[in-house]
């Protein structure tokens, strides 16, 4: 259940590795991909939206097969709830159960296994 | 209950491998656990909960070292979001569904970023640092979270267990020999599991085994967290900001600390130079 808030928050840290040629990791290898119901709350999202990177979150949702997002964030009166039920949607209801992710710059690859994505590096790979 | 100390050749291990003892002596033992120790509940300490009703709607944030999830419910009503980090895949298998909702849970490293840089509004680490044996796997761990939060207005909360323990924790701490009046701080603390259940005979009675793990802690002094806390400050250039200083520098404030229930804990805010 790699959901794509928390890609959204992932970088690799592998030895050279530098936010923002690190970031965001690729989708590889998706063998399971499932949307399940989660619970909406408008205020909660509403308030986290400065928090995202918003182009990688537009890419990696197109690149999952879903284009319902906006090339640019949008402000004021766009932020109405249509909107903010499609970001529900791809934020939180899209799980990526099996695949896996990679550096877009070393391409380290972070396995992820039902639903959980394993970020642990052995230690001679670890940047510090 | 005595906490075992660690003998000279145990300590001997802890130093020549810090990062195989904590894999014997702390991975290895909650993925045996993990089942067991989920059903065993507790109630949140008040200042981790009074931490979380605080936030503003819309944070997110990482719990650093979240074992069996049991803090990643306390989501305000989905009015904040919680991330939790572990390494252990048997806790995470249990937090993956913390309180019988789906939760964010993530496989890795409480040392390492693997993190946008400041990605998160605050982070918590609840009685996990304590399970790190050397004191500069201590200081990354905090950095590590220094390094999570926001550098404007991020908080972070941590909890350690310290070597001064009441009543209640029904734990009792020996005294170290090397040193007079001070406590041992490198302990083995026991953890029984009654599980293995047999047929005896007939299969109408059954006999409980209990099988005995020793999980490592390192204890807390007065003040050491707060050192600590001071010193991965310092390894990030992170000023700690005192009264009314508003100073040039980027900076960390204490914002409380103190012992609540055999735990040592701080709260700390960054903020930014000028804000």
């Amino acid at each position: 259940m790699v959901k794509l808030i928390t890609h959204n928050l992932l970088c690799c840290h592998a030895r050279g590795c530098n936010y923002p040629d690190n970031f965001p990791l690729t989708f590889k290898d998706v063998t399971q991909l499932e949307v399940r119901e989660a619970d909406y709350n408008a205020e909660f999202l509403q308030k986290m939206m400065p928090r995202l990177e918003w182009k990688a979150l537009v890419d990696t949702a197109k690149e999952l097969g879903d284009t319902s997002l906006p090339a640019e964030m949008p402000e004021g009166d766009a932020v109405d709830e249509e909107f903010l039920r499609r970001l529900h949607h791809v934020l939180l209801e899209v799980h990526v159960e099996e695949g896996a992710m990679y550096c877009p710059k070393c391409e380290h690859k972070y396995p992820i296994l039902q639903g959980i994505p394993n970020m642990l590096l052995a230690e001679h790979e670890i940047s510090r | 209950m005595a906490l075992a100390p660690h003998n000279t050749s145990q300590l001997e291990a802890l130093h020549r491998d810090p990062a195989l003892h904590e894999s014997t002596y702390v991975h290895a033992v909650y993925d045996s656990i993990a089942d067991h120790f989920s059903q065993t509940r507790y109630k949140p300490w008040p200042i981790i909960a009074a931490f979380l009703a605080s936030l503003a709607p819309g944070s997110i944030g990482l719990d650093s070292g979240c074992g069996n999830g049991k803090y990643l419910p306390l989501d305000q009503g989905g009015k904040i979001m919680l991330v939790g980090l572990d390494r252990s895949l048997g806790l995470l298998a249990h937090a993956q569904w913390a309180g019988g909702k789906e939760r964010h849970v993530v496989r890795g490293d409480v040392m390492n970023v693997c993190w946008r840089p400041g990605a998160f509004d605050f982070a918590i680490s609840i009685a996990t640092i304590h399970h790190l044996c050397t004191l500069e796997r201590r200081r990354q761990a905090v950095q590590a979270l220094l390094q999570a939060v926001s550098s404007s207005d991020g908080r972070v909360l941590i909890y350690v267990w310290a070597t001064e323990q009441d009543e209640l924790s029904k734990r009792i701490v020996p005294v170290d020999p090397e040193k007079a009046g001070e406590k041992v701080q490198d302990v083995f603390v026991p953890w029984k599991k009654a599980a293995v259940q047999r047929a005896n005979g007939a299969g109408t009675e059954t006999e409980t085994e209990t099988e005995l793990h020793q999980r490592y802690y390192h204890l807390f002094t007065k003040d050491e967290l707060g050192d600590l806390v001071r010193e991965a400050a310092k390894c990030l250039g992170l000023h700690i900001l005192q009264g009314e200083d508003s100073s040039e520098s980027n900076g960390l404030r204490i914002v409380q600390e103190g012992w609540e229930r055999s735990n040592w804990y701080i709260e700390l805010l960054l903020t930014t130079a000028g804000a």
